[in-house]
């Protein structure tokens, strides 16, 4: 079984993936669980999570999470794909989830996904990480926690400085 | 000026440590060229024409001695003993080893500087009104807006791979020294109906390829709420600026393609959205910002006489008043603009003894602060009127006190071709030709307010489309030719220039300059400026002029 | 005729090649009449990424007896800023650092599009 990278209570670790990715040209359905396109998930998702399968969707940088709305509390998975390092939309995708839409499934990193990016995506509510450069948990780990301090608030527990220092007073 | 307490410090360090890792990965060869890329530019390291260059920022303009002298020392140890000035108040050096740039930021730590986000698709160096806290015409410093907004920008997990470079000016003053106009976000301080203050939001403003002012999308914003109307922004252009094509990707494209007035509405709708106490700073923080700005200056005649003297004494002395000087809002203080455009010599160019004199000077006669504007020129803000005729002496002596602010010798010019890969055509001796023809101080100042801006290519660092005479490198099949615009204002009257004419071969630049003036000078009218006079006229007196000898 | 450049990667000093080595002087540039063995070379110089940044093959053109890069922004990084002639490589002088400055006219952009996306 494929593995990735997962934020659980233990910090980051290797997990194996129960999921398969459904592409929209596969005929077949692969029994067990399952990450859909949105599109699909609009025509097949309703009959799939009726089997009482878990189902994740995985949304393009050209989609918005808003499309996915209703839909997000029967979702186990929703895959942000990065087509690029340096396209930033599913950071905004990741907070809205987590921020707007108060989303607890897991929300995970698919593509050109580096481990420079960890601590961004970390901060806008992604726990789950497919790396492309093959980091390892600990490098992972590493890469997320360079930065002592953080100066604003986003979709994780982090404490901005504004906060530590009117506190300090 | 802002110092940083443990957590700022521990910021910058952290930083510091992560690029050194980086470096050594891709030295290593464990990550591509491609993938080190972003890494680099995102601290200020470009590979240029002849070595890397590092830009390093300088928040708002603002520095004072220790600062200065470590970028000279950095200039000597690691550079060739001179740094670049720009005309977004960083300092480039442009002859910098891979290999040194780990230690280079640890060096900037030590006095509270880095090279973060000086370039890459994020949120840049933030600019501000270069008298800040020194001038009588503004409405709060601001500074702490600036400095609010640094720290919020500072690896913003959200907005830092955004469609391209994003770039934020502010302003207080009714007088805009900053260009707010050509910036992504130009932020104007107002004064509300009860007397509150707060900012007129400016989106959309750029040069480059497809120059634009920005539109007003929201008239009074308090200021309170800045950095929640900011998240608001960037998210919106985060999720729709274009990212097909890097020449359609700065947010003026999104506001024109959606037009301002529904750019303002998904702004003020995701805005609604969001809980701005989340983001916004509280008052307590706010506050400690402020006191950093705080400065106490001394009772002080509003009238000096030895300064009065110096002036009836010494000729030279008076023209550089008159030029060079500003008035201060203390009584018994002016604010001394230093120029970096000594003509003959590089626009924006200091050595590594320059700078430790100003530093010298900012320590002894101005309160520990210097700055840097987007005219690349340096200014000692709180210069008591006394010390002047002294501070004058010495700058004289290290070739730094040329009177021509904002004359036909204050020229912005990028370092184009001559170190730069982006570039088409030089820049920087163009501005030497041009400077040279106008050198007679006399003649500049009786020449009067002109102000010439050229970029070595259609990026416009040089600002070209706002200056009152622009020249623009292109490359014609290999060769350096130039177009001129004519009438363009990144001050409070802000307008994009009017192209004179075909570019021009790089032998004729100086010249048509020349006879462009030539007709200003016969054309105008009591007190106009180059740019009235234009105004007036429209192009085709210089038109004729500069193209009279090709029909 | 064709020569071999790119910046090296630990310092970004222009190199030029030379039977395998990179060297700092444009005057001691090999120069390829051949285009295969020009991009043979290319290839060899890809497969460096360690030691190299962005290496391209450019155009060569003969001015006074001298073989000189096309474009003039390659002639500018033989040389160095025309704005500090004390700086980078003109400073050594010699006859082809001589060519290089007074060959403005014949310049060509080919070449230059390799560096231009370069940042």
């Amino acid at each position: 079984m494929p593995t990735y990278i997962k934020l659980t209570q233990d910090g980051l670790t290797t997990v194996e993936d129960p999921f398969t990715f459904v592409a929209d040209d596969d005929q077949y359905i692969p029994p067990g669980d399952v990450i859909l396109s949105l599109a699909r998930f609009q025509t097949d998702g309703e009959r799939l999570l009726s089997e009482g399968r878990a189902v994740g969707v995985r949304v393009t940088a050209d989609e918005t999470v808003e499309s996915l709305a209703y839909d997000l509390p029967r979702l186990s998975v929703v895959a942000l794909e990065f087509p690029k390092f340096r396209d930033g939309r599913q950071y905004s995708n990741g907070r809205l989830l987590r921020e707007r839409y108060g989303y607890e499934g897991e929300v995970r990193a698919v593509g050109d996904v580096l481990r420079e990016q960890a601590q961004f995506m970390l901060r806008c509510g992604i726990d789950a990480f497919e790396p492309a450069d093959g980091s390892t948990p600990e490098a992972w780990a590493h890469a997320a926690g360079r930065f002592r301090h953080v100066y604003q608030r986003a979709a994780d527990e982090r404490v901005p400085a504004f906060v530590l220092r009117a506190e300090r007073q | 000026m802002y110092r940083y307490d443990t957590i700022d410090k521990e910021f910058v360090a952290d930083r510091a440590n992560e690029f050194r890792e980086q470096v050594g990965r891709r030295l290593a060869g464990e990550i591509t060229e491609e993938q080190f890329k972003p890494i680099r530019l995102m601290n200020g390291l470009y590979l240029q024409l002849h070595a890397y260059m590092l830009r390093i920022s300088i928040p708002y303009g603002t520095l004072n001695a220790a600062k200065l002298r470590k970028l000279a020392w950095i200039a000597k140890t690691y550079d060739r003993g001179y740094g670049h000035f720009t005309t977004r108040t960083n300092l480039q050096l442009h002859w910098i080893k891979l290999k040194d740039a780990p230690d280079i930021l640890e060096h900037l730590a030590e006095v509270e500087m880095h090279a973060m986000q000086t370039s890459g698709n994020c949120i840049r160096n933030i600019t501000a009104d270069p008298y800040a806290g020194a001038t009588s015409d503004e409405l709060d410093d601001p500074r702490v807006w600036s400095e609010a907004i640094r720290q919020w920008a500072t690896l913003h997990p959200e907005f830092s791979f955004l469609p391209r470079k994003f770039k934020i000016a502010v302003s207080a003053s009714a007088k805009d020294r900053t260009a707010t106009r050509i910036y992504d976000i130009g932020l104007a301080m107002r004064r509300g109906r009860n007397g509150e203050l707060g900012f007129e939001v400016m989106v959309g403003g750029g040069l480059g390829r497809t120059p634009y002012l920005s539109h007003t999308i929201r008239e009074f914003l308090p200021t309170r709420r800045l950095l929640s109307y900011l998240e608001a922004i960037l998210r919106v252009y985060n999720r729709h600026g274009r990212r097909d094509n890097p020449w359609k990707a700065r947010i003026k494209i999104l506001v024109n393609q959606l037009g301002a007035e529904e750019f303002a509405r998904q702004v003020e709708e995701e805005w609604a959205k969001s809980d701005h106490e989340l983001v916004d700073l509280p008052d307590i923080e706010l506050a400690r910002i402020r006191g950093h700005f705080a400065k106490s200056f001394e009772t002080l005649p509003a009238r000096s006489e030895a300064f009065e003297a110096a002036k009836a004494a010494d000729p030279e002395f008076a023209r550089w008043t008159r030029h060079n000087l500003h008035p201060h809002k203390a009584p018994g203080y002016a604010i001394v603009d230093v120029s970096l455009k000594t003509p003959g010599l590089t626009p924006g160019d200091a050595s590594s003894e320059q700078m430790e004199l100003v530093a010298d000077l900012a320590e002894r006669y101005s309160l520990d602060e210097a700055r840097v504007n987007y005219q690349q020129n340096l200014i000692l803000p709180h210069v008591k009127l006394e010390d002047v005729p002294a501070v004058w002496r010495e700058l004289k002596a290290a070739g730094l006190a040329t009177p021509n602010i904002d004359l036909v010798t204050d020229i912005i010019a990028c370092p184009g071709l001559d170190y730069c890969t982006l570039a088409n055509a030089r820049a920087i001796p163009i501005a030497q030709q041009i400077a040279e023809r106008f050198a007679d101080d006399e003649k500049a100042e009786e020449i009067g307010e002109l102000k010439i801006k050229i970029s070595g290519c259609i990026n416009a660092c040089g600002h070209h489309h706002v200056g009152h005479i622009g020249i623009l490198g292109v490359d014609k099949k290999g060769e350096e030719f130039y177009q001129v615009t004519l009438g363009g204002s990144g001050a409070e009257d802000a307008a994009l220039g009017t192209i004179l004419g075909p570019a021009l071969p790089y032998e004729k630049v100086a010249e048509a300059v020349e006879q462009l003036v030539e007709v200003y000078l016969r054309e105008r009218k009591d007190g106009e400026r180059f740019l009235d006079t234009f105004r007036r006229t429209g192009v085709a007196p210089f038109k004729e002029a500069v193209y009279a000898d090709v029909h | 005729m064709k020569g071999l450049t790119a910046n090296r990667l630990i310092d970004g000093e222009v190199v030029f090649w030379n039977a395998g080595e990179w060297v700092e002087r444009f005057a001691d540039i090999e120069m390829f009449e051949d285009a295969a063995a020009a991009e043979a070379a290319e290839a060899h110089a890809k497969a460096q990424p360690t030691v190299v940044v962005d290496p391209y093959l450019m155009d060569l053109v003969e001015i006074d007896g001298v073989w000189i890069p096309v474009a003039y922004r390659d002639r500018l990084r033989a040389l160095g800023p025309t704005n500090h002639l004390q700086h980078g490589k003109q400073a050594e002088g010699g006859k082809v650092v001589e060519t290089l400055q007074h060959a403005h006219t014949a310049a060509r952009s080919t070449g230059r599009i390799n560096l231009i996306k370069r940042k």
